[in-house]
């Protein structure tokens, strides 16, 4: 009995004093196999202790399972200590100046962003999102809006005509209001985002397509305002922006509202300082405007004695272009890639 | 429109403001100054006239009136008394000159004078320093007063040599077929039948309201002129310049509608200027052709309107003051009561009902007055737009995926029909009636040519391109004419992309929530035939993906391969689901196994998976395919898969015993075709 404990303690002893000496992970590897592998020291101890009468094997099994566990624990501390030191060794001299790995993340095109950032901001004013056809009737694109045939005023948009059945492509998404009118019940507050065309020669300012945001609320009599429009349009542009932007009102014509006007903005390039982008003026046009005309709630079977209204657009490409600074819409549309994937 | 600032200061006895502030006061109150430009020592002021407000405002005493309402200044309409030459009892107009109008829809108002003894000559200083500030052409004392007149008042005039007008008589008409006319810039013109000319008994002497012949022009002999006033149709003289390709300072003004009461006073006005400058004598009364005298209408103006309309307390008071200051009356009687009855000149057209009236309300009282309120209204949260929802989250899984958003032109041209379409296809392409070019001329009816495009354009600069497109395409259909539709299409380009390209697309599926997929054969032109696939889902095709074929890269000089898929958003959005359904995660171990299978060339790794998949019913939860090998060692017309087959079961672990059992029912299933051999 004796001699098993001697053999137990002198066996931890000089295994503890392997452990702490093993210089590397084959060493303690070594050192595990000789002390607690299948044949190890201590595994044919604890193997021989079944020849002891039962009171004897209680006891000194319980010390030599203890050791058992001192020893793994111990093995595993060191093997910590050695991984840790062998990672030492590698990371000194580490240049943390070698350039990272480039991950391929995608890009989404900026007019998605804006009109992301737009959505977002007026749904939290209450703005459903809608969307309608690029190819239109007249009726929708022109007449309903209170734009009669053979009137100058059509001449305002220069419009794509099909060879098929009098369609056009819409020159703003201002039919969409109809449409939406026609199917739905006011009180109601939309945004209508969508590409749109003009037939005019582009430029740096100008695209045959480019992309539109109308918005429209009708509510009640009274209800909806000129200066109810101010305070949702300051919002916007607030929020848009994300910092505070005065804008002004100016007189204009459309023939689908009444009064109507022309939302300038302070030039957010100069701050209204003057600038080329502004023309010197520190405002730049940014948003056509009004009032619903009465027809136009006619054409889709509202009287206008119990229900008014404000709408407006808003050129999204122009937005873009003012926010991320852009010199030229055509990027937008050219596909090159140097420009698409710095967003 | 580009008005004098010498003249307008002319109508006003106080000094206007100076040309920079007087050009800030109008931007924001009536029309926006494009520019003010210094020319001599008057100034240039190019003014966006409202094309409501043509009628009023296509003249410098219409101008003039605004500017009075803005800043309170009086001005007076330079009116000269008439001297007609009534001493002679001879010098009745109508005996010099009789009118006919036979269209009177197109013509409603025909106003002429007659003066005698002009002496043609140069104008005075003043007259010709306006003329040119506003960009006019000098001609000649009689032809510059009638120009004069028509800037002053925006009525267009026109002088005739009466000795020249054959028979003393002026007809309005439309033009007879083959009609021709030579105008006074010497440009000949063929005349349609719906054209109104004015002509003597023989032949065209004018386009109406828009240019004058060679005919009856006024020379340096010219002794007797007539003087014409008139009031046409704008839809008539519209159609007109649109099929003559003739725009003229006349024309501008009459398709933009005039006061048909103007003409009158445009001709006493003229004569008078004439008899001032070039001499002469006016004969005696006006002759008149008006069909139906236009007299001041009357809008009734609620007062409460205003407030409710702008959002801002304006008192009756300054309503009323502002609406007097646009010249627009207020009945007397009326002005205790809520609702006003104003009172229209005719020469404003463009106002007929009460939102008109407040808009000018509005305007003068000034827009920067209406402090911003938000409105009050019923909380009803926006409705969601499932579409919407679709696209955006298409687009974020493709940018994750390493792709970059592109927007390309909606229009392509013949060249890119031709490659891409069958002739099936071709005539289902929608044309455009008015392309800006011959790049332009159809509706994309794919997104792949532009793609392609883009890459050819980047290919140089960039070794791998994977962008996409969402957006709409169009086609011919029989019901509505037009079929559009949004596509959803990516091209990558590099070597055997087809499978990193499937890859992808069932990577996108996945994160849809669609699972039931599947891949045929197919075969579109635009593609190998031997490298494209149709995507299905449940059944239904929804799209195709395939590698571009070596003909259309070369003809587009693109040097990479591509591989492109173009899905047809519409169907793909109708299997979309956001349903997410959690699979519990086995609380036992898996234990993975791998077989290489050598089969016939012909077999599909699909027929393969599918017997796998049967034998080992349930407990075979995956199956990895990660090599295919065909080639040396090999025998000729085989090929080689090997397949990780990964084994589980939801309620136990699984013994190596039972895996043995499973994978040789497997490999015996595999083996029942001669043909196939598992390699052990």
């Amino acid at each position: 009995m004796i001699k098993i404990h001697m053999e137990l303690k002198k066996l931890e002893i000089t295994a503890r004093k392997d452990i702490k000496s093993a210089k590397n992970l084959k060493d303690l590897d070594d050192i595990f196999k000789k002390y607690l592998g299948k044949k190890g020291e201590l595994t044919l101890i604890l193997r021989s202790l079944k020849n002891l009468p039962i009171k004897e094997r209680k006891t000194q099994g319980k010390i030599a399972n203890q050791i058992k566990k001192d020893l793994e624990l111990i093995i595993q501390e060191q093997k910590h200590k050695l991984q840790a030191s062998s990672f030492k060794i590698q990371d000194t001299g580490f240049d943390i100046t070698v350039p990272g790995k480039k991950q391929d993340l995608g890009h989404l095109h900026p007019l998605t962003l804006v009109r992301r950032k737009v959505e977002e901001i007026f749904q939290s004013m209450g703005f459903s999102v809608v969307e309608g056809p690029e190819v239109e009737s007249e009726w929708y694109n022109f007449d309903a809006l209170n734009i009669p045939k053979e009137h100058p005023a059509r001449d305002l948009w220069d419009t794509f005509y099909l060879k098929q059945k009098k369609l056009l492509l819409r020159t703003h998404t201002s039919p969409v209001q109809i449409r939406y009118m026609e199917k739905n019940q006011p009180p109601l507050r939309i945004i209508v985002p969508g590409r749109v065309f003009r037939h005019e020669a582009t430029d740096a300012g100008h695209e045959v397509n480019f992309y539109h945001i109308e918005g429209l609320m009708i509510d009640k009599k009274g209800k909806v305002s000129v200066a109810n429009f101010k305070a949702i349009i300051g919002e916007f542009f607030k929020r848009f922006f994300e910092k505070e932007i005065k804008i002004r009102l100016r007189p204009s014509y459309f023939p689908f509202t009444e009064p109507s006007f022309e939302i300038d903005i302070n030039c957010v390039n100069c701050l209204g300082k003057g600038c080329s982008v502004c023309a010197q003026t520190g405002w730049v046009e940014t948003l056509g405007a009004g009032m619903v005309h009465p027809n136009v709630l006619k054409a889709v079977g509202l009287n206008p004695k119990f229900w008014q209204g404000f709408a407006f657009g808003v050129g999204m490409d122009r937005l873009a272009i003012m926010k991320y600074k852009i010199q030229d819409i055509r990027l937008f549309y050219g596909g090159d890639l140097r420009f698409l994937q710095q967003f | 429109m580009i008005f004098s600032y010498n003249w307008l200061q002319s109508y006003f006895k106080k000094k206007l403001p100076k040309p920079e502030k007087l050009a800030e006061i109008l931007t924001m109150r009536s029309f926006e100054i494009e520019e003010v430009k210094k020319t001599g020592k008057d100034w240039r002021l190019d003014i966006d006239i409202l094309p409501n407000r043509a009628p009023d405002c296509f003249s410098h005493i219409g101008i003039a009136r605004e500017i009075s309402a803005i800043t309170g200044l009086n001005y007076q309409d330079s009116s000269l008394i008439l001297g007609e030459n009534i001493s002679r009892p001879n010098g009745k107009t109508k005996d010099f000159v009789s009118i006919e109008i036979k269209d009177k829809i197109a013509c409603s108002r025909y106003t002429a004078r007659v003066i005698t003894d002009v002496k043609v000559g140069e104008s005075p200083k003043y007259i010709k320093e306006r003329l040119k500030v506003c960009g006019l052409q000098l001609i000649n004392n009689v032809v510059d007063a009638a120009n004069y007149v028509m800037l002053e008042t925006g009525q267009p005039m026109h002088a005739f040599d009466l000795d020249k007008i054959s028979g003393k008589k002026i007809i309005v008409r439309k033009a007879k077929k083959g009609e021709k006319i030579i105008t006074l810039d010497n440009n000949k013109y063929d005349l349609a039948q719906d054209i109104l000319i004015i002509a003597d008994e023989k032949s065209p002497l004018a386009i109406a309201g828009i240019k004058g012949g060679k005919n009856a022009e006024i020379d340096n002999k010219t002794k007797t002129i007539v003087l014409e006033a008139a009031n046409f149709e704008a839809k008539t003289i519209r159609k007109a310049r649109q099929k003559l390709k003739l725009q003229t300072d006349a024309s501008l003004r009459f398709e933009h509608c005039l006061d048909i009461n103007l003409t009158e006073q445009a001709i006493n006005r003229a004569a008078c200027l004439i008899q001032e400058i070039a001499g002469g004598k006016i004969t005696q009364g006006l002759v008149d052709f008006y069909v139906k005298k236009v007299l001041p209408k009357t809008i009734k103006l609620d007062v409460a309107y205003v407030e409710q309309l702008l959002g801002v307390k304006i008192s009756k008071k300054e309503v009323i003051k502002i609406l007097k200051s646009l010249g627009l009356n207020p009945a007397k009687s009326g002005i205790k009561l809520k609702i006003l009855n104003i009172e229209i000149p005719t020469f404003r057209l463009d106002l007929s009902i009460q939102e008109d009236l407040i808009e000018e309300i509005g305007r003068i009282y000034g827009y920067e007055r209406i402090k911003p309120v938000f409105p009050l209204a019923v909380l009803i949260p926006p409705k969601r737009n499932i579409d919407c929802f679709w696209q955006k989250k298409v687009k974020n899984i493709l940018k994750e995926t390493g792709f970059t958003e592109v927007y390309n032109y909606s229009f392509v041209n013949e060249k890119d029909i031709s490659v891409y379409q069958s002739n099936k296809h071709k005539t289902a392409v929608i044309e455009l009636e008015n392309p800006l070019s011959a790049e332009q001329r159809y509706l994309r009816p794919c997104l792949i040519s532009n793609l392609l495009k883009n890459i050819q354009k980047n290919q140089k600069l960039f070794n791998e391109i994977k962008i996409f497109e969402l957006g709409k395409v169009f086609r011919s259909g029989i019901k509505t004419g037009v079929e559009e539709k949004r596509m959803l299409t990516g091209i990558l380009t590099g070597d055997d992309m087809f499978y990193q390209t499937k890859g992808i697309i069932d990577s996108l599926l996945n994160k849809l929530g669609i699972s039931n997929v599947l891949y045929n054969n197919c075969k579109e032109l635009i593609h190998c035939s031997q490298k494209c696939a149709e995507i299905k889902i449940n059944g239904k095709g929804i799209g195709i993906l395939g590698e571009i074929s070596a003909e259309i890269l070369a003809q587009l000089d693109i040097e990479k391969k591509v591989c492109v898929f173009a899905i047809d958003f519409e169907k793909l959005q109708k299997h979309c689901s956001e349903e997410i359904m959690y699979q519990p995660i086995s609380l036992y171990p898996s234990a993975v196994r791998d077989l290489a299978v050598l089969v016939p060339r012909e077999i599909k790794v699909v027929d393969v998976l599918n017997k796998i998949n049967i034998a080992g019913k349930k407990l075979v939860r995956d199956v990895a395919l990660f090599d295919i090998y065909e080639g040396e060692e090999i025998q000729e017309g085989k090929k080689n898969f090997a397949f990780h087959i990964i084994y589980q079961a939801e309620n136990r672990t699984l013994t190596s015993k039972e895996i043995d059992i499973i994978q040789d029912k497997i490999i015996k299933t595999l083996e029942k075709d001669p043909e196939w051999e598992v390699r052990k």
